[in-house]
């Protein structure tokens, strides 16, 4: 079973969080924050010393540093409001961290927030692109983690329900992509994510563009790659999801031009990319020899 | 292609090792890659080569490319 931190209302955090609370936030949102909350509102890692609280609002990076500099402060709680969904940090036992251009994953139970704070309103603004590379987000951890080598029956039903429930979501603006994207991230934390990652996490510092861009560009490809491979790929039936429903999706996500841009930059890195510790967890193994599938990978349109 | 030589590429590919670095005496200590993400990889490796799935126990008490050969021997796969 996928388990959440309590969840409340920026409204509830307001009235409930006692003590000293400090924010820290990250810059497009603090100016709207400041008019929410009765709290001074920082947009630099704060000091905790005499803290009761930490509320951390942003995006996956910011909550996740909150994570990393609360663990440091064990009698500080950690409230965690993400702007949009799809890292689904706030969730998670897991934190990446950029460190000297290198992506390092921290891992452990004083990471988790004790508590999530939903305000939907600050995603309602966000450029349609930003909220569909989110929906892709969400999408790779669950499909990542249900598909993982170290997956149980228990994750992937955990997930497969998760999943079900994401097949009913646009991939644009929903409230519900919130919990949905919280619960996938904290199911894939109980297994691993897979060549979607550890493509994302090769080329984000290359390419300049995000994560969630990324993970939403290479859905389809790795999933095509891990379709015909993946001695796992089968379970998606047997917990009643169509993978050409799913398939169908991750075509929405797909953006052919941008991903012919990337090419290059991903043969390039290709060695690079099978050392990253996600790709070597992929559903299915990937080989020097595999960049061939996705030199000539070539999305088809989606079905009716 | 024989059983040998698909493990040769096997393990080559999952540890990302030229032919000249690849022994089938070769130990786990001494590839870099080996570690408990190879492991993974390569149980994955495994299973999609010869359809055999490593059950963890047997995955991490490998501790070379003879271990993995004394495995699959003993489920039938021959490597003569």
């Amino acid at each position: 079973m996928i388990t959440l931190p309590s969840i409340i209302t920026l409204t509830e955090a307001a009235q409930q969080l006692a003590g000293n609370v400090v924010v820290w936030c990250t810059a497009s949102v603090a100016e709207r924050l400041r008019a929410l909350v009765p709290w001074p509102v920082q947009t630099e890692a704060p000091s905790l010393d005499g803290a009761d609280w930490l509320l951390a609002v942003g995006g996956g990076s910011l909550i996740d540093q909150a994570k990393v500099l609360r663990a440091q402060h064990s009698s500080v709680k950690l409230a965690a409001l993400p702007t949009l969904w799809g890292s689904g940090a706030e969730a998670s036992p897991i934190a990446v961290l950029n460190q000297d251009g290198k992506k390092v994953i921290r891992m452990g139970a004083e990471l988790v927030p004790d508590l999530i704070v939903s305000h939907p309103e600050f995603a309602k603004t966000l450029p349609a692109e930003l909220i569909k590379h989110a929906c892709g987000d969400a999408w790779s951890h669950a499909l990542e983690g249900f598909l993982s080598p170290l997956g149980t029956d228990e994750t992937r039903a955990d997930l497969a329900v998760v999943m079900k429930r994401m097949l009913q979501q646009p991939i644009g603006y929903a409230d519900a992509w919130f919990e949905l994207s919280a619960l996938a991230c904290a199911g894939q934390s109980k297994t691993s994510v897979g060549l979607v990652h550890g493509i994302a996490h090769t080329l984000e510092g290359v390419i300049g563009w995000g994560h969630a861009k990324l993970c939403s560009l290479y859905l389809l490809p790795v999933m095509s790659f891990n379709q015909t491979r993946s001695p796992k790929w089968p379970y998606l039936a047997e917990h009643g999801l169509d993978d050409v429903i799913v398939l169908n999706v991750m075509r929405q996500l797909f953006e052919p031009a941008v991903y012919a841009e990337a090419l290059p930059l991903l043969k390039e890195h290709w060695m690079k990319v099978l050392r990253d510790p996600c790709s070597r967890t992929n559903s299915a193994l990937v080989r020097p020899a595999d960049i061939e599938f996705f030199e000539s990978f070539q999305s088809s349109p989606v079905t009716p | 292609m024989t059983n040998k030589e698909k493990l040769q590429n096997l393990i080559q590919d999952v540890f990302l090792l030229t032919s000249e670095e690849f022994r089938f005496d070769l130990k786990r200590s001494e590839v870099e890659t080996w570690d408990s993400f190879g492991v993974v990889s390569m149980a994955v490796g495994v299973q999609q080569t010869f359809g055999y799935h490593f059950t963890p126990e047997e995955a991490t008490s490998i501790q070379g490319v003879d271990d993995i050969i004394k495995v699959l021997t003993g489920k039938g796969i021959a490597f003569d």
